[in-house]
Order: C-alpha cells, then structure tokens, then sequence
C-alpha cells in the first residue's frame, strides 16, 4: 500500500546521503559493526557526561563526596589489614603490609564497581533504550567511567601514604621509594580499564536475562576478592600457579601492587596474562553485548 | 550490498516492507536466576511460560517524504510497536524497514533518562545519545527551554516536573532537534490548550518545510486536521490507509461511537 498525499510530491530537503538506516531481523548475531563502531565512537561523549551527570546526582562531585568515596575502600583496607596483619599474623612491616592492601583494595575496587554499576546500567537505563535509538554499549562503558572517576581521587591518596610510608619505616620488607618502574602503572591501568569494559558489559546483559545478577554479582564478587593478590601478596601463588592465571584480575592487580610495594617491573607472563585477559574479556563481552543488545528493548 | 535507491526511493521517507514484529511475554514478570534455579528440573520449569505476542503482522506501508501521517487504532493494535521499530528501537522479526533522514522520536514514555537529574542534564543526555555534539545540543538548548517555557524548573530534577511539564519538555526537544522524520506517540496529550496551539503550530512548520511526521494518537480531530494521510492498524494487521477523514470514519463506524466530542478530543 503506498501513500500518495498531494503535498508529498516535495522533494527531500536537504542532502541524505549516508543518512539510510535499514531495521532487519536479526538472530542473535552482530550487527553490522562498522556503522555500529562509528556511531558508538561519536556518542562516547553520552557515556562520560551520562557518567558525570549521575555521580553529580549522587554528590559525589563535591570535595567531601570524593572524600567519602575515597573513605571507604581505606577504611575496609584497615578492617582487611586488622584481620590478615594482626589477627593473621603476617610477617614483614605494618606499613608495607597496610601500603599492600590498600592498593590493592583501590584497584579491586575499580574493577567491582564497574561489574556492579554495568550489572544495573541496561536495566536502569530502560526509558532511554525504549525510546531512542543509540549503542547501547554505551551504558556499560559508562559504569566503568564512573568506576575510574570513582578510582582517580585515590591515586593522590595512595602516593602521599606511599610517600610517608617509605619514610616512616626503612626495614628491608618497606615500601620503597618512587622507582622507574612506576612507569609501567599508567599501561596496567589502562589494561584494567579494558577489561573492567569488558567484565561491565558481561554482567549488563546478565542482568536483563536474570534480574537478581546484582545479587548473586556481591557473593561472586567477594570470593573473587579473596581469590585475588589483593589482601595477600603475589608470593602466596607460588605452588599455585594455575590459580593465579585463571583468574582474570588476579595477573593485573597483582602486578599492580607488585609496582607499588616492590618496585619491580611485572614479568613478561604476568604482563601478557594481563594483556590477554584483558583483550580477551573485551571482546567476548563486546560480542555477548552487541549481539544481544537489539533484544533489550523488548525485554526490558 | 544493495544501494540506496534499490534500498528506497528518493522520494520516500519510511519504507515498511512485510514487516512481522512477534515477541515472546512471560507471565514471570521479571526473570530471575533464583527462578530459575528453583524452577529447574521441575516440569512446569519445562513448560516455560511464555506468550507469543504477534504485535505487528504483515505491514507494508510507504511515507513519502512530506507526508503527515496519522496512526489510528484501538489498544493493542501495535501502533506503538510499529512506531519503535521505525525508529530502530524493536527490531522487525520479519521484514525491512528503511528510514531516510534523521529520526527524532517522542514515544510515549518521553524523554528523561534519570529522574533525579535536572531538565537540562537530561536534554543534554538525551541529545548526545542522539548523536548530536556537545556544541549542538547547547545552540538547540536555549531553543528548546523557551519551547518549553519551564521557566526556573529547567534546572530542577525532573521528579520535581508535573506530567504536563514532562511532556512539554519531551516535546520541545524533540521537534528542535531539527529531524527529517519525526515520531510522535500520543504526546500531545499533555500540556494544556496553549501549548497545545504552540505544538500543533510548530507541526505545521515541520511539514511545510517538507518532513515528514508520523502520528499516533486517539484524539481524531488532531488527526484529521494535521495530517494528510492515515492508516489504521487493527490486532497488528494494517486495514487501510487513505485520506484522513476517510479512515477516522470508518475506524469510528467499526468503533461503533459517533464522533461526539468526546472522540475528536483526546480525554
């Protein structure tokens, strides 16, 4: 049936050439991913003001918000220091031992609440992806955007304890002081941020299949922590090397905290289970997103 | 690879080609992994629950560009459906829609991603998500608040809006968003009888810089005054198309009302 109104007769109005768009059935497959990279790579804008736009409506802009975001992962780092220095019994310099578990407990950190703000980005997200059209990979790129926004204020944090530590304490297990190998952090953190994407976009789509994921996410999330070189060093893995490299975070983090208390350079296996872990996250939760993503709509 | 003009003609604006939209409701109201923990092994687990809903069957409908298009049909008649599938939000589960132009969307649920953030963050928001840049949603903005005329709530969290002022403002950004084709799903509803001359103007406008808009609505009289052309969907089948008048009549004789004033004005 074709509709022929007398006023229709007009010739398009502008120029729309590229302007196409073809809506076709799909099964579970990716979309055409050019247009659909080319698109998401113009619209991150969305995703960091979509980010900052939320944490302001969580006031967590202001000075005491960053304060307080800061506050909590080192008051659980003294909780964690308590129970594995103290009550455990570790050995080596308090300081060095608390400087340990706090980085690593920052770190963890920007991997958790990027899994737990992606858990509920698509689900939250509902109005906008019922009534527009955008990738929708944008939301979890988001929450990991406000998982690092919520990381950053914590690195001024960890250098001046860092700095005062290796000051405080000149034993030969203390922290030690500002080293070259500290070069290596900005790629590891980059690496992180690649997977925590990754890791986002596995549990947003998760999340709209099974609604309670954010649930189950605080449980596995715990184990995870104490799966990872986090309250303990990288040493503990030494008889269990399997357990190291099969978990995805375990070779970042580790190598994370390694830079910062030791001063040594991650290892090339570290560095490339890192590397791979990371790649291979973002690509499986890249494929398990987008190929999913045009079946939100309907279910949300 | 097909192209363009083997995809659509030059002087069409939507193509909708055999499209079937069917989707699967549960009678679980939102899935769970406990659920389905529970229900696994169970028979009834088996016998998932579930409900094909056919809200679109076998339409196929050409808009030109130009054309204002008004979408009748009772409750349930997947006009809504076909709305977001012509904008890309639903996929068709058979069929091809193509669009030629830039899609500006104003469905029922409105604009606002976040509750607890102003009017303006969410214009910001929502323009970004369209694509637009930083730069251009901030030249469109004043356009758009003085559309709006929100006044001081502009800057207030959107819970703090009325449904009027959610419409108005859902309405401002959407026909300033300067779109080649405009969706508009019952939103007119909103808003009182001034804002309701100013929307039906700025529509006026649109079309007479020939774009094209599509909508749906239940007031019949907006539909016979604005657009050029109708189509009535009944249970997602498509029953006829023509000139306005046309279809409201015999839409309203299906009905079986009158057209009292109840029925030209939407309630």
């Amino acid at each position: 049936m074709t509709a022929t109104p007398a006023a229709a007769a007009r010739k398009p109005p502008r120029d729309f050439q590229d302007r196409i768009q073809v809506f076709a059935p799909h099964r579970a497959s990716l979309p055409p991913m050019r247009p659909y990279l080319r698109e998401f790579w113009r619209r991150r804008r969305f995703a960091y003001e979509l980010s900052r736009t939320t944490q302001k409506a969580d006031h967590t802009d202001t000075v005491l918000g960053a304060v307080w975001v800061v506050l909590n992962p080192m008051l659980l780092g003294v909780v964690y220091f308590l129970l594995v220095a103290v009550i455990g019994g570790s050995k080596g310099s308090w300081v060095a031992n608390l400087g340990r578990i706090l980085v690593g407990l920052f770190t963890w950190f920007f991997a958790a609440n990027s899994m737990g703000l992606g858990a509920q980005s698509v689900t939250s997200g509902g109005r906008l992806i019922l009534n527009q059209a955008f990738p929708r990979a944008l939301l979890p790129l988001s929450s990991t955007i406000s998982a690092a926004l919520m990381f950053l204020p914590s690195i001024p944090v960890y250098v001046v304890f860092y700095l005062i530590g290796s000051n405080l304490d000149h034993s030969a297990t203390a922290l030690p002081g500002i080293s070259w190998a500290l070069l290596w952090y900005p790629l590891l953190l980059v690496v992180m941020a690649l997977e925590c994407f990754g890791l986002s976009m596995v549990f947003a789509t998760m999340s709209v299949y099974f609604r309670d994921t954010n649930k189950f996410l605080s449980y596995l999330l715990r184990i995870w922590l104490y799966l990872s070189p986090v309250l303990y060093a990288l040493d503990k893995f030494k008889y269990h090397q399997w357990a190291l490299y099969a978990n995805p975070l375990a070779p970042v983090i580790g190598s994370i905290t390694e830079l910062w208390t030791k001063a040594v350079a991650p290892s090339p296996s570290l560095l490339i289970a890192s590397v791979a872990w990371a790649v291979g996250l973002f690509i499986f939760g890249g494929w398990f997103f987008v190929s999913r993503e045009r079946d939100f709509a309907v279910r949300l | 690879m097909p192209s363009d003009s083997e995809l659509i003609p030059d002087e069409l604006a939507i193509r909708v080609s055999g499209v079937w939209i069917r989707y699967k409701t549960s009678y679980e109201r939102n899935p769970t992994l406990r659920n389905a923990f529970i229900k696994f092994g169970k028979r009834e687990g088996r016998r998932r629950q579930v409900r094909i809903v056919e809200a679109v069957k076998n339409v196929s409908l050409d808009v030109p560009h130009g054309t204002v298009l008004g979408l009748v049909g009772a409750n349930g008649a997947g006009k809504s459906t076909l709305m977001r599938a012509m904008a890309g939000i639903l996929p068709p589960t058979e069929g091809r829609i193509v669009v030629n132009g830039r899609v500006s969307t104003l469905l029922a649920l409105g604009i606002g991603f976040n509750p607890m953030l102003s009017g303006r963050e969410n214009v910001v928001l929502g323009g970004l998500a369209a694509g637009l840049t930083v730069e251009q949603v901030e030249a469109k903005f004043d356009e758009i608040a003085a559309f709006a005329d929100l006044g001081d709530f502009i800057d207030m969290p959107m819970r703090t809006y009325s449904a009027g002022m959610y419409g108005r403002l859902g309405f401002a950004v959407s026909v300033n968003m300067d779109p080649d084709i405009l969706l508009i799903d019952e939103a007119l509803s909103t808003g009182d009888a001034a804002f309701r001359e100013k929307s039906t103007n700025k529509m006026r406008e649109l079309v007479s810089e020939a774009r094209t808009i599509v909508i749906v609505s239940h007031a019949m009289g907006l539909i016979t005054e604005l657009c050029n052309h109708a189509a009535w969907l009944h249970k997602g089948e498509l029953i006829q198309t023509g000139a306005p008048a046309d279809i409201v009549e015999a839409y309203m004789k299906f009905l079986n009302v009158g057209q009292s004033a109840v029925t030209l004005e939407d309630v």
